[in-house]
């Protein structure tokens, strides 16, 4: 018995991954001549199924630089980051950072951007399920005690500041709307959620990523609002919430216990400044 | 209360009404969404492929990570950057 | 087609209660297409890895489809043929998919892909030989062991060999099942595209396949390539119909083997659905004509009262 012969899997990988390396030894075509090509096949599939596993991840910033610019930079993010685990679907967890680097794209500002949404929106797909607050459960919240409520939101929800018009782009592109010029003159800030089953990418006003981040925090409504006026003066609260809700972003909204002496009092009276 | 938490407390309380009334109009068209069991999104996120089975053959040009030379061609170039639109120029290494 | 070797007795089937039909494998993109037309498939398959996400339509979609078909799940990254230990953490993640959905058969391959902590996204290859098979059986053992149930193993497709390998394929795998209990996938185009490639008989190595513990047959389309000197190389694509070749071998081993489930792979390019259902319907008539065993004869009478 020829105990020797567990082979040198690290020699194979090494092989693998670097295409300037002759095939590994011990290995042989039928025929005798080298085994370059047979090989091949092996480094090709790992290879072309990641690039595969990106091209369906970040469809959108395959679509902006084209298949060939698309496969060339996934090639390259492949070779210095190689999936942690079996599950593909978390593969490219560091794409949008590695875009962001990526000298041949810094002409398209904005792509790291869109693979950041991307990437929200696959975490999102993944994401544990969770029933949103009912509109009539919200409804029903004492109005008077809603800026000192605190939320807990989707767990597939997830905000993107850009100095970019994200939302837009990733939109013209989800639709087949005709592409007319866009201008990349203003930021936009994304909010990605699951409620059900379909993915959600809403814009929000300016500062609404703020206001999300600080709700995330465990911060009061109140606190949050501050948090965004802080950024953007005029910052636009009602047009927040209403994208929060149509996009079902509350579990549970809890307002603070009534306070002592308190329950009597007219609404917006507690007192305690 | 401070008259600025006063006047948040009004703000959130206004707001949250004018949302729920705006959201109330929305949601029909959303619902349409929800159908289908998700499947309508674009770009699966599902990765379909199994390991070991693509059709890429056995062409060394496959791997190969050589010198740079390839230039956007998609749908950046309908996107205009304050340097015009999406660059067309090989961009050297 | 006449075969040179007898039909093998069948013996219990242990690792699969799947019935002796044709599956597909799952995409989400013919969801809709399944839920309205209700197909004659016999079963789906899909590959633990895509459903071990916390939530969302990949959950809501296969927990519709176990409601209405039989369940194989096809696990792609144990890397029951790795150097290193198994990763535990998976191992338990294919555990908890495999609890929640309760299939009728759970199948890996004889194959690595992971190195560390490195997953490879492919079937690589391994020498067979001593050192090796006590590898992959006691791999197999300590899946079968969490799992609580035996397991199909698959054979790969095979682009090179080893000078090291002391054993062929099919001693290898009869070892295996031997020493570990489990049992066997028959992947007839992985047996094509490895005779073909490495120059051995893809019919001897049907009719020498342990059929007695054949419990799943895998087909797919492979793709034709060449290598330096001209000599033909087949690639296990699953991107296209299955070959008249593969057919042809298929039939071989059912008369060995009797009907057994066959499932039909394209995980590439997937095709619109009625191409693929209409492979599907294909390997039902090749099912069709072979006599079923007694055993199996009870189960799939049992699976048509059940149907109604």
């Amino acid at each position: 018995m020829t105990m020797s012969a567990d082979f040198d899997q690290g020699a194979f990988v090494r092989a693998l991954l670097d295409p300037e390396l002759p095939a590994p030894n011990g290995i042989d075509a039928r025929h005798g001549f080298p085994p370059e090509r047979r090989f091949a096949v092996y480094r090709n599939n790992v290879c072309v199924g990641l690039v595969d596993a990106l091209a369906e991840r970040f469809p959108i910033c395959r679509q902006l630089v084209g298949d060939e610019f698309f496969r060339a930079m996934a090639r390259c993010y492949v070779r210095e980051f190689l999936p942690r685990t079996p599950m593909l679907f978390e593969y490219g967890d560091g794409f949008a950072t590695f875009v962001s680097k990526f000298e041949p794209a810094r002409e398209l500002p904005y792509l790291a951007d869109v693979a950041w949404l991307e990437y929200a929106v696959g975490q999102a797909y993944h994401a544990e399920d969770a029933a949103p607050l009912p509109m009539d459960a919200i409804r029903a919240l004492p109005p008077d005690r809603l800026a000192d409520a605190t939320a807990v939101l989707h767990p597939s929800a997830h905000v993107i500041t850009s100095k970019y018009p994200i939302v837009s782009i990733w939109r013209r592109h989800m639709s087949d709307e005709d592409l007319s010029p866009l201008e990349l003159d203003h930021g936009e800030e994304a909010l990605v959620v699951r409620p059900q089953l379909a993915v959600n990418v809403a814009a929000l006003p300016i500062g609404g990523s703020a206001f999300v981040r600080a709700l995330e925090d465990g911060r009061t409504f109140g606190t949050a609002m501050d948090a965004a006026t802080r950024l953007v003066a005029e910052f636009d609260l009602t047009g927040c919430l209403q994208a929060l809700l149509v996009a079902k972003v509350f579990l549970s909204i809890s307002v603070t216990p009534e306070r002592q002496n308190a329950s009597r009092r007219g609404p917006l009276d507690h007192s305690g400044a | 209360m401070s008259d600025k938490k006063l006047c948040a407390a009004f703000a959130i309380a206004g707001a949250f009404a004018a949302a729920c009334s705006l959201a109330e109009t929305a949601k029909a068209a959303k619902a349409e969404q929800e159908k289908c069991f998700g499947v309508s999104l674009k770009g699966k996120n599902d990765c379909a492929a199994g390991p070991g089975t693509s059709c890429a053959g056995s062409s060394k040009m496959d791997y190969q990570g050589s010198a740079w030379k390839y230039v956007p061609k998609g749908t950046c170039t309908s996107i205009v950057t304050p340097k015009g639109k999406g660059s067309l120029e090989p961009i050297a290494n | 087609m006449e075969t040179r070797s007898a039909p093998e007795p069948n013996r219990a089937r242990v690792a699969s209660s799947l019935p002796a039909r044709a599956g597909l494998g799952f995409k989400s993109a013919h969801f809709s297409d399944i839920e309205a037309s209700a197909p004659g498939i016999g079963f789906f398959e899909i590959h633990a890895e895509n459903y071990m996400g916390a939530g969302g339509p990949p959950h809501a979609q296969l927990t519709r489809l176990r409601r209405d078909f039989p369940l194989s799940i096809h696990g792609v990254g144990l890397s029951i043929g790795g150097a290193g230990r198994l990763d535990r953490d998976h191992l338990r993640r294919v555990k908890s998919v495999v609890e929640r959905y309760e299939p009728a058969a759970f199948s890996e391959h004889l194959a690595w892909s992971t190195q560390g902590a490195r997953f490879l996204n492919d079937l690589l290859p391994l020498p067979y030989n001593a050192a090796t098979l006590a590898h992959v059986a006691a791999h197999v053992d300590e899946i079968q062991a969490a799992l609580g149930r035996p397991i199909l193993l698959e054979n790969p497709a095979a682009y090179l060999r080893f000078r090291s390998s002391d054993y062929s394929e099919i001693e290898f795998l009869r070892e295996i099942v031997r020493r570990a209990g489990c049992r066997l996938l028959l992947d007839v185009t992985n047996a094509y595209v490895s005779a073909t490639n490495l120059g051995f008989s893809a019919e001897d190595y049907i009719d020498a396949f342990p059929m007695l513990y054949v419990e799943e047959i895998h087909l797919a389309g492979y793709a034709e390539d060449s290598d330096e000197i001209g000599d033909p190389l087949l690639i296990d694509a699953h991107c296209a119909p299955i070959q008249k070749e593969v057919w042809r071998l298929y039939d071989r081993a059912l008369a060995r083997r009797g009907p057994v489930a066959t499932l039909i792979e394209w995980d590439n390019e997937i095709p619109p659905w009625p191409l693929l259902s209409a492979q599907a319907a294909r390997a039902e008539r090749f099912l069709k004509k072979r006599p079923l065993a007694s055993e199996d004869r009870a189960e799939s009478e049992a699976l048509h009262d059940d149907v109604g």
